[in-house]
């Protein structure tokens, strides 16, 4: 397996983000949802985003109320200690419930993180090894946001991609039907199936379930 | 012998009773007797385990008995090939509510005392209340969305029908359990020892039934280890896995099984009093500070069932699991491939080690005439 320095592997990515982003005309604010009982590391991090788009919650120690926070923030981000126990509790954010999901960035004190690599490709999380120094920690996080969104869409373009093969198979397979059974044209079938997804105002996708469960019944 | 082709490794495990079979083979001298240098180290939270052993910073690692299948499809991380030639433990987890909704059930059905273990029905009645008066619905946790954890509480409830609409079930860290459960972040709870032992001696917490209550004998933890890696380093897994097996039978004994406990409780491993961490491997369940616990003799097992060897990565145990992911919703548009449970469990690495076991066993007899 190839391991990439995670380091490389960012820097690359700003460059093609710094380039995109300039076409860029209203920057929103980011509400950022930091989880570290590394207090200073949570100061240097604060007084990095002085003045840019992105605003921090710091919790120190989160158990008790990290659900509640994260309700009522609604962070766009969370950055989490990769150590601490309530990264489990996000992945419930993201996978239990509706939420929606976020991007996650993660710091790691530990050097041999160094080997830490295809999370990156996940889309989902991101690392950042070592501490944080000021200059990188903006464009760290504007290529979190960037990458996230991305394959958040993508994501969305997949299903749908699914769901469109699923529903051309039914119509294909009702339009067949009635080509066999009532001795139709494919033509004559597929304005026949259209006409009346027209008339009764439904898609043709479910035009063509009921097709085919009539049609099979028969 | 076998000659290990990597013998320093790193292993993770999660401050829990059954992490007991890591432990006891690391103290015990059996990763040693095998050729190995075994490092063992505390992880946090199983997403940040799982990511290292996929990582690569974790050679091997304490697993949830579903998270290979997890891994391998890709649910909520990377996907990454992960193989199981071992079950480490079967059950061992429980549902502990908190003292305010064990007094809301008493009062809600009329009630002088609660029967264990505990029908989900009266849970109903709570429910329907807290709907009338528009107050927040039950909160129940689970560890990790891909565990048993998480299925045993939804099958528990659904005995009852009541749905994941009627409740909210969230995670939260094993080591966090009992804090959420005092400060009533959560109402209820299933989690593996001793955090169940621990709310109930600290008098916030009613054990209502334990996950052998629900299903019997299924896997709870499995060894998990990358396929790439195994790939590179067969007679090291065979090692290890010979290891881990001495110590789950060493650990069969029930005078073993104290000692095991006195083992785990020190700040390195479990950080907890032997008296929440002995009873479930000696088969009690603690219930309530003011009742007298269960036996449940099944509580914690590692080596042997009814059935024979449980330490056997079965297909068929794999196919359940797989069952109880898709049950979940887990697996919608998931495309599960058709080897899937085949690629992960590989009972064929274990059979493997069971003849090294066996050759060592002879060896032994032999030299002792």
């Amino acid at each position: 397996m190839l391991r990439t320095n995670i380091f490389t592997a960012w820097i690359y990515r700003l460059q093609h983000t710094d380039l995109s982003s300039k076409h860029t005309a209203v920057i929103a604010e980011l509400r950022i949802l930091l989880i570290d009982e590394n207090r200073q590391r949570a100061e240097s991090l604060t007084s990095a985003l002085n003045n840019s788009r992105y605003k921090i919650s710091h919790l120190a120690s989160p158990n008790i109320s990290l659900l509640k926070q994260v309700d009522e923030i609604q962070p766009d981000i969370i950055v989490i200690d990769i150590e601490s126990p309530s990264r489990d509790i996000l992945e419930s954010v993201s996978t239990l419930s509706n939420y929606n999901p976020k991007p996650v960035v993660m710091f790691s004190a530990d050097q041999n993180t160094d080997t830490i690599n295809q999370y990156i490709e996940s889309g989902v999380s991101a690392y950042v090894v070592g501490d944080i120094q000021s200059e990188r920690v903006k464009p760290i996080l504007d290529a979190a946001v960037a990458r996230f969104k991305a394959f958040q869409k993508l994501k969305v373009e997949l299903s749908d991609t699914k769901q469109q093969l699923v529903s051309r198979n039914l119509i294909d397979q009702a339009k067949r039907l009635l080509m066999k059974k009532k001795n139709l044209s494919e033509d004559n079938a597929f304005k026949a199936m259209r006409k009346t997804a027209m008339d009764t105002g439904q898609k043709l996708e479910d035009v063509a379930k009921t097709l085919i469960s009539l049609l099979n019944t028969i | 012998m076998i000659e290990p082709e990597q013998t320093d490794l790193t292993l993770g495990f999660i401050p829990l009773t059954d992490s007991a079979p890591l432990i006891v083979a690391k103290e015990m001298g059996f990763f040693s007797q095998w050729g190995l240098d075994v490092k063992l180290q505390k992880q946090n939270s199983w997403a940040t385990l799982r990511d290292k052993l996929h990582a690569g910073l974790l050679d091997a690692t304490q697993m949830l008995a579903p998270m290979p299948l997890a891994s391998s499809l890709g649910l909520g991380c990377a996907k990454v090939q992960v193989i199981t030639p071992l079950v480490l433990s079967l059950n061992g987890n429980a549902i502990t509510l908190s003292e305010k909704l064990h007094q809301e059930i008493l009062l809600e059905n009329n009630l002088a005392h609660i029967t264990l273990p505990l029908a989900a029905y009266l849970l109903q009645n709570v429910i329907e209340v807290r709907k009338k008066q528009n107050r927040p619905k039950l909160r129940f946790a689970s560890v990790f969305p891909y565990s048993c954890h998480y299925y045993q509480l939804r099958d528990w409830l659904t005995s009852a029908e009541i749905s994941e609409d009627d409740l909210d079930i969230v995670v939260v860290p094993p080591v966090n359990m009992v804090a959420f459960l005092q400060s009533g972040e959560v109402d209820g709870c299933c989690v593996g020892g001793p955090w169940n032992a621990k709310a109930v001696r600290a008098g916030i917490g009613l054990t209502a039934l334990t996950s052998f209550d629900i299903w019997q004998d299924s896997p709870e933890k499995v060894l998990g280890i990358l396929a790439s890696f195994q790939l590179a380093n067969p007679n090291t897994v065979i090692a290890l896995t010979a290891a881990l097996k001495q110590a789950c039978i060493w650990l069969e004994s029930i005078p073993n099984r104290f000692e095991a406990a006195r083992l785990l409780s020190s700040d390195q491993y479990l950080d907890a009093a032997i008296d929440v961490i002995a009873p479930s491997l000696i088969g009690s369940c603690l219930t309530h500070i003011s009742m007298p616990p269960r036996a449940i003799p099944s509580y914690n097992q590692f080596s042997k069932s009814s059935h024979g060897s449980i330490n056997v990565p079965e297909y068929i145990r794999g196919e359940w699991l797989l069952s109880q992911m898709s049950n979940a919703g887990q697996l919608k548009n998931i495309e599960v491939p058709a080897d899937l449970v085949s690629q992960a469990f590989r009972p064929d690495i274990y059979q493997q080690m069971r003849l090294k076991l066996e050759d060592q066993a002879v060896q032994f007899f032999r030299r002792s005439g």
